[in-house]
């Protein structure tokens, strides 16, 4: 028995592999639909855009690249949804340069589901280099920071764009981060001195990180990776990719708690059965 | 040759740093148009150090081809896609619909790092079966808390243990954010002595440790 359990805690991490891999595509196949709660900081974030008025501009920031798109993506479009659906004015723009043709593409497609406009209920600004200064730029003007939009139509001329000058004009930001530059820079940089309200979405992995910003209120609401994202389309009823993902998420999660609790017992009854041995 | 590596570079670093730590405080019209200004010349600095990266990388990778170093291949690779990306960027002028372009991003850029982020999963769950071990009170508290944490946030553990979500989410307000807090302010406090050495000279590493 002592052989087998120090056999077991040197299994090949290929099994594991596959038992992850089982776990995964199962529940995607045959799905549970168990219920999600919604977290208060998910919420929040729904509350905040319920109360902006009609024709309020939102800036999302898609600060992410293709890496993050598993669990920003369907963030990202139920926030977009969430927004065209109450007639808010969207002014997408993303502090990372990979995450450009992803942003773009996210954006005009659920733009088009809900018959908008270019130009005139959203825009692309784009990629804008400098991180910190790129944020800093737009808080202090933001056709210097962006002379033309992603499409090359002057900032100046675009008719959503009308009567915002800066940050200080928009009416919330939010920034859908998987690192830095991220939620940190446009609190640091762009709320505290401009003064917009903020809300964030991140990987759930960089989640822990943002919640002494939620408590101290530096930023009002949190979507907190996947789960978050389920946790919008249940207030949106809209069930899109994260709310299938997580039924594959909840048996991953389980399968690695039952490793660790397989780890564990083996590697104390190894301890105790050698010391048996030894005595 | 001193006065230009050394004296010239700290110089400016001490003038601007106090000038922007003031201008923070002063929102006077002629203020806020200095850092409009110096914003924009920085977003352009920054476009140019995109461009110093990117020739670095370029210049590493073919120092590594050229000694056929260990994992050359590799090199070979990076350098085909960063061109053939490069150039059909140029080609379409930046554009994405329709182009090389956006076809090499969508179907092979995007695939490919949502799939290298993706494998995470698998790699947390063969390197947890080997390191996660209650071997001390705090490795035995950290397992704990992260089986609660993952318990409780997926809708399976809040259907077999209810009121499992509340503890993942009181872990996650109280504990975690009191931890965290604890790092953000050591971080700013490290940034902030770090800040104060280089705008004062102390520190300056940033200059390059060459010779004099």
């Amino acid at each position: 028995m002592h052989d087998l359990a120090r056999r077991l805690l040197g299994l090949d991490r290929r099994w594991i592999f596959l038992v992850i891999a089982f776990g995964t595509v199962l529940p995607l196949l045959y799905p549970l639909g168990l219920p999600i709660r919604v977290s208060p900081e998910v919420r929040k974030i729904y509350d905040y855009i319920e109360r902006l008025p009609p024709g309020g501009v939102l800036v999302l920031s898609f600060d992410f690249e293709p890496a993050g798109k598993p669990e920003l993506f369907p963030m990202a479009v139920a926030l977009l949804h969430h927004a065209f659906q109450n007639n808010l004015k969207i002014v997408g723009v993303t502090l990372w340069p990979a995450g450009t043709g992803l942003a773009e593409s996210i954006l005009s497609q659920v733009a088009q589901e809900h018959g908008k406009v270019r130009g005139i209920d959203y825009t692309f600004l784009g990629y804008a280099p400098g991180e910190a200064n790129a944020v800093i730029s737009m808080g202090q003007d933001l056709s210097a920071a962006f002379p033309a939009d992603h499409y090359g139509t002057k900032i100046t001329d675009l008719p959503i764009l009308q009567g915002i000058r800066s940050l200080r004009d928009v009416h919330y930001v939010i920034s859908l981060s998987v690192g830095f530059p991220g939620i940190d820079t446009w609190y640091v940089y762009g709320k505290e001195k401009y003064g917009f309200e903020l809300g964030g979405g991140c990987t759930a992995v960089s989640a822990p990180r943002f919640y002494p910003l939620l408590n101290t209120g530096q930023i009002n609401g949190l979507i907190g990776g996947l789960r978050g994202a389920a946790e919008y389309e249940v207030l949106l009823a809209r069930e899109g990719k994260a709310i299938a993902g997580m039924d594959a998420q909840s048996t991953t999660h389980f399968l690695i708690i039952v490793l660790l609790a397989l780890c564990n017992f083996f590697s104390v009854f190894t301890r105790q059965t050698g010391r048996t041995r030894y005595r | 040759m001193v006065f230009w590596k050394r004296t010239l570079p700290v110089a400016i670093t001490f003038m601007l740093g106090i000038t922007f730590m003031l201008q923070y405080y002063v929102p006077h019209p002629a203020s806020e148009a200095l850092l409009r200004e110096v914003s924009v010349w920085n977003q352009i600095i920054a476009g140019f150090a995109v461009i110093l990266g990117v020739a670095s990388l370029l210049q590493s990778h073919a120092q590594k081809i050229k000694r056929k170093a260990p994992g050359w291949g590799y090199s070979v690779v990076m350098y085909a896609s960063m061109c053939s990306m490069l150039g059909f960027g140029i080609w379409s002028e930046g554009k994405g619909e329709g182009t090389a372009f956006g076809w090499l991003y969508t179907y092979t850029l995007v695939p490919l790092q949502a799939t290298m982020f993706s494998l995470l999963a698998f790699f947390v769950a063969s390197a947890a079966y080997r390191a996660f071990r209650a071997r001390s009170p705090q490795a035995t508290v950290l397992l704990l808390a992260a089986v609660l944490v993952m318990w409780g946030r997926v809708p399976l553990g809040e259907y077999l243990l209810p009121g499992i979500g509340q503890v993942s989410d009181w872990i996650m307000n109280i504990p975690n954010t009191a931890a965290q807090r604890g790092i953000l302010i050591g971080i700013s406090l490290g940034a902030i002595a770090t800040s104060i050495k280089i705008i004062c000279g102390i520190e300056r590493a940033h200059l390059g440790g060459g010779q004099e």
